[in-house]
């Protein structure tokens, strides 16, 4: 039961979080450090536990803001619609890019996901019907309840929290699951897990699609709360390399990385923007680019692994390592 | 064959040999420390800077321009590899994309800081004009920047297959614990690596100056190209980022001209996507 | 244990969150915020409009009785709000639709401002102005250009700048003057990037001119931030059309004019759309290329002494550029939503919206070039207009056409270097 009490102790203050810091940017700040942590958590069951560093995975984002903005723009129907249809295209999409890209090994792996993500942000951006570079807009005045247009963040906060906390045990179920155990055996060492038998492409596959799903899931609910995707903000590369760095800096592989990223860089960008950004000299930049980069120098593990070092922790986690040199 | 397909033709060349000429830095240290540069866009766009700073303080052009870009780059290089490239080589890939990422911010809004955000941009007539040869024209500005291309690249291939140093680099490349025992420092061959790399990465910003423009977020435009041009030739070939830069620049070039530029990206990364099928390991490169 | 330790960091981070929402209440003033551009690759339209802005609170906040016609120059202060002064509060969009949103929601709940001006990308302004209209706070775009922007049924959105049917009236009226003048202009090629501003006005100029007869449009579009624009320049050498029209940012402003000197290309007239060749890094990079562009402003100096002459002076000392376009539709529309605050006499937002709606500027009371400010039922400027300038000697844009405005007979053929 020990187990459990952490865990409980932190959903508790995430529910009373907005309660207790009612302001409205706060709350915001809130359901964003939840969005973010949805989607890094995604990304972290191939990016972490299998080892396979996606920098495309804001395809599978714009799947799902593209399938909610979509519905409501195109079909009249509620965003939320957006949600089961980003699933299905992003699984689709996934096993269509992992058959071929899974087999690569480190970089390619990574090159050949950035690639089919500029891909799709190219051809979106040349595609009329998808709103081309112009974009797709959402519910400006609310229909009803289901167009999900709030004023309040609380709406999105508390339906993000649940989803994240969705997130987390499909998460924590796949890494005690045979699923984990194959992963893991794949990420020392792939030649070594085939040869005992792991279906390593299988794995791998599922493993990709799973976090596409995922990763759709939290595309959509972004694109509810802004009301709005076009291919920068949709598709953009630079959304891919903000989930990784997330979960990199919170610790990938490990189940509570992502969170703990994301709670740290989405407060830290939003509020070093609010009190840098308007003087116009890039000090917001160089600030965020100076912390990555010293988190990266001395603790390239993920902030989470220092932790897990310092207090000696009993039991193993996932090794945070991905492809590349190890020593 | 128009003479305005050979001019498309040509042109493309030209800015294949560039795309080739900024990506070389980047190979060599992805080929030798399985390290992912995701700052090499703003090596590239620190050497323009470098030229800027040259030409509006002395007035000189890339006589003066483009040997210091290559010194400072160099520097630089050596630095960043002592101060951050060298510890983060230990983790995870992830840490690298971590790190690197960091220092691209940190690079690129530095200069944003200190310059502003305003575009400059180098006198169009700086190297020498423009040669009308049979028709066709071709800016001097390019052609010096694609004949260094050349140098750089064979300069490069022959500083790894034929002297000792290279031999060296490759054997810390290979295997570095067995190098040292060979009575090689790998610290000191890889950042000797970096210098090289950062250098060549200074040269081709300072050479690309003269014909484009000047801007801090520029690195992100040329950036992703390098990285394309790098994993098709294969990574760590010297030669196959020249190919590949060649082979990208004539595509570009002609579908841009045949089909519509806003379509010749995707020419290109949907090749590229179709030769990992087939070649993962690159135009050149070694599995 | 993994989680107390995580636990630690999160509250810090709902720590950094609380202190993020101190904010203090100045007494007499009028907070007013602004959402730009500062970072990423259109940041030094931010910068500059940030002086422009500086520059207009200058102006409305202390005695210019140069300035007398301009509305809230001559006194101290918003006479209004006996004397209240105004403030701006900037901040950076990051080129992102979510950040704009995030800073329009942080600017009208922590900042307490009245009103919002912004933010530039067209995506941008239609997700911030969505906040603004959900909390009933005033959102006036100066510059954002998207036609769908006003048709959302907004009831505190409002927009100053002229918008690309504007685009499109003025156009067919200047080419059809130049070619009373013997130019010839059946042929036109329209050259934009994909992005929404260069699609949506190229689209919208393509079926305009088609409606006013013009056919013969050829359309040669580019990715935005292009390495290489040889092909693009090859395929107008080849299909030599009369007329070039460019709908181009800067980056790719100053690539082109460079390109077409190296492969020796010159339109007989080349026009420009506003954007790119506005900003005074173009003409300090390539204006030399260039000599003979026509452009699209609302902006002339005009002869000394007058109000934007003054404005001009102010702008140069403060910024070190020159004063164009873009940065004077920033002040205009500034101008145009703090004397609805003026009038309404009070920082109540509907008060404000209602006198949004009651503006009714004349053209002398105005630095750009309008024939007025008056809103329509959607919140768009019926009397935005715009003259054609040209870059006759390559250093400095003068107006040449409405004939009413001109400084200088335009100068045909398009002359280049």
């Amino acid at each position: 039961m020990r187990r459990l009490l952490w865990p409980s102790v932190f959903l508790a203050l995430a529910i009373a979080y907005p309660l207790l810091l009612a302001s409205p940017f706060q709350q915001r700040l809130g359901a964003l450090v939840l969005l973010y942590a949805i989607a890094a958590s995604a990304w972290n069951i191939v990016g972490g536990y299998a080892g396979q560093v996606s920098v495309g995975h804001v395809v599978f984002f714009g799947c799902g803001a593209y399938a909610a903005m979509g519905s409501y723009a195109k079909f009249g129907l509620s965003p939320l619609f957006g949600i089961p249809g980003g699933i299905v295209i992003a699984v689709a999409l996934a096993a269509i890019i992992g058959v071929p890209t899974l087999r690569l090994s480190g970089h390619y792996f990574s090159m050949a996901t950035i690639a089919v993500a500029e891909t799709m942000r190219l051809i979106v951006t040349n595609t009329e019907w998808l709103g081309a570079a112009v974009g797709l807009s959402g519910p400006t005045v609310a229909r009803n309840v289901f167009d999900l247009s709030f004023i309040s963040s609380l709406p999105y906060y508390y339906l993000f929290l649940g989803v994240l906390v969705i997130t987390l045990l499909i998460t924590w179920w796949m890494t005690n699951s045979r699923m984990g155990f194959y992963l893991r055996a794949i990420k020392d060492s792939e030649r070594a897990a085939r040869s005992l038998g792991a279906p390593a492409s299988r794995t791998k596959l599922y493993a990709f699609m799973l976090s596409a799903a995922l990763t759709s899931v939290a595309g959509a609910l972004y694109a509810m709360m802004v009301g709005f995707v076009d291919p920068e903000s949709g598709l953009g590369i630079l959304i891919s390399v903000k989930i990784l760095i997330m979960a990199a800096l919170g610790g990938a592989g490990l189940l509570f990385g992502p969170v703990v990223g994301a709670a740290i860089l989405v407060p830290l960008e939003e509020i070093s923007n609010s009190w840098l950004g308007g003087k116009g000299a890039g000090l917001t930049f160089v600030v965020y680019g100076a912390i990555i980069l010293l988190i990266a120098r001395f603790q390239p593990g993920g902030i989470l692994s220092l932790i897990n070092r310092t207090v000696g922790k009993d039991r193993k986690p996932a090794r945070a390592e991905g492809a590349g040199h190890a020593p | 064959m128009s003479l305005i397909l050979v001019q498309v033709i040509v042109g493309g060349l030209l800015l294949g040999a560039v795309y080739a000429l900024f990506s070389s830095g980047l190979t060599l240290v992805w080929g030798m420390m399985n390290i992912v540069n995701f700052a090499h866009g703003d090596f590239v766009m620190l050497g323009m800077y470098v030229a800027f700073v040259v030409y509006t303080l002395m007035g000189g052009g890339p006589i003066l321009g483009a040997p210091l870009a290559t010194l400072v780059l160099a520097t630089l290089g050596v630095i960043v590899y002592f101060g951050l490239i060298r510890d983060i080589m230990k983790g995870p890939m992830l840490a690298q994309i971590l790190g690197t990422f960091g220092l691209a911010l940190l690079l690129r809004y530095s200069v944003f800081w200190w310059f502003g955000a305003n575009f400059q941009s180098l006198p169009q007539n700086i190297v020498g004009g423009t040669y009308a040869v049979a028709g066709l024209r071709i800016e001097a500005s390019r052609l010096l920047a694609g004949v260094v291309a050349l140098l750089v690249t064979l300069g490069l291939h022959l500083l790894l297959t034929r002297t000792s140093l290279g031999s060296k680099m490759l054997a810390v490349a290979e295997d570095a614990t067995a190098a040292q025992l060979m009575g090689i420092r790998p610290d000191t061959m890889q950042a000797i690596a970096w210098a090289i790399a950062a250098g060549a990465t200074g040269l081709a910003g300072a050479l690309i100056a003269n014909f484009f423009y000047i801007v801090p977020t520029v690195g992100e435009t040329l950036g992703i190209v390098a990285f394309v041009t790098v994993s098709l030739g294969g990574f760590g070939s010297v030669p196959g980022a020249l190919v590949a830069g060649l082979l990208i620049g004539v595509i570009e070039s002609l579908s841009g001209y045949l089909i519509g530029a806003v379509y010749k990206d995707i020419v290109v990364y949907l090749l590229f996507l179709f030769f990992l099928w087939f070649r993962p390991q690159g135009l050149m490169g070694k599995m | 244990m993994r989680f107390k330790h995580a636990l630690g960091l999160l509250s810090a981070a709902a720590m950094s969150l609380a202190l993020a929402g101190a904010a203090t209440a100045q007494d007499k003033t009028v907070k007013i915020g602004v959402i730009l551009p500062m970072s990423g690759g259109t940041a030094s339209i931010g910068a500059h409009a940030k002086a422009a802005l500086e520059v207009a609170v200058d102006i409305i906040n202390n005695a210019h009785p140069e300035l007398e016609k301009l509305p809230l120059a001559k006194n101290a202060g918003l006479a209004g709000l006996s004397g209240a002064k105004v403030e701006l509060v900037i901040a950076d969009n990051q080129g992102s639709p979510a950040t704009g949103q995030n800073q329009a929601l942080r600017l009208i709940t922590e900042e307490k401002v009245v009103a919002i001006l912004g933010a530039y990308q067209s995506g941008i302004t239609l997700t911030a102005s969505a906040i603004a209209e959900k909390y009933g706070i005033p959102f006036l775009t100066p510059e954002s250009v998207a036609a769908n922007l006003t048709e959302r049924g907004f009831k505190w959105f409002f927009r100053t700048t002229p918008i690309a049917p504007d685009f499109v009236r003025i156009y067919d009226q200047f080419l059809t003057d130049m070619k009373a003048a013997g130019a010839k202009t059946d042929a036109i090629a329209l050259v934009h990037d994909n992005t929404e501003y260069g699609s949506s006005v190229a689209n919208t100029i393509a079926t305009g001119f088609k409606e006013k007869g013009r056919a013969g449009v050829i359309d040669v579009a580019y990715p935005v931030n292009a390495t290489d624009l040889q092909s693009q320049v090859l395929q107008l050498k080849e299909k030599k059309p009369d007329v070039v029209l460019m709908i181009s940012y800067t980056s790719d402003a100053i690539l082109f004019a460079k390109t077409m000197q190296s492969l020796d290309y010159k339109p007989p007239l080349l026009l420009a759309d506003d954007a790119g060749y506005s900003d005074p890094s173009f003409i300090k990079a390539v204006g030399k290329l260039s000599q003979g562009v026509f452009n699209r402003s609302a902006w002339a100096v005009g002869p000394a002494g007058s109000p934007s002459a003054v404005v001009a002076d102010m702008y140069k000392k403060k910024s070190g550029e020159e004063m164009e376009d873009t940065v004077g539709r920033q002040m205009q529309g500034f101008f145009v939503l703090v004397d609805a605050i003026d009038r309404a006499g009070s920082t109540d937002p509907a008060k404000i919206q209602a006198a949004l709606k009651a503006t009714d500027l004349k053209p002398d009371q105005l630095i750009m070039g309008y024939q007025g400010v008056k809103f329509d039922d959607k919140g768009q400027n019926v009397l935005a207009s715009a003259y054609i300038i040209q870059l006759q000697d390559g250093e400095n844009y003068v107006s040449v056409w409405p004939k009413t405005n001109a400084e200088k007979a335009p100068m045909l053929p398009y002359k280049g270097w």
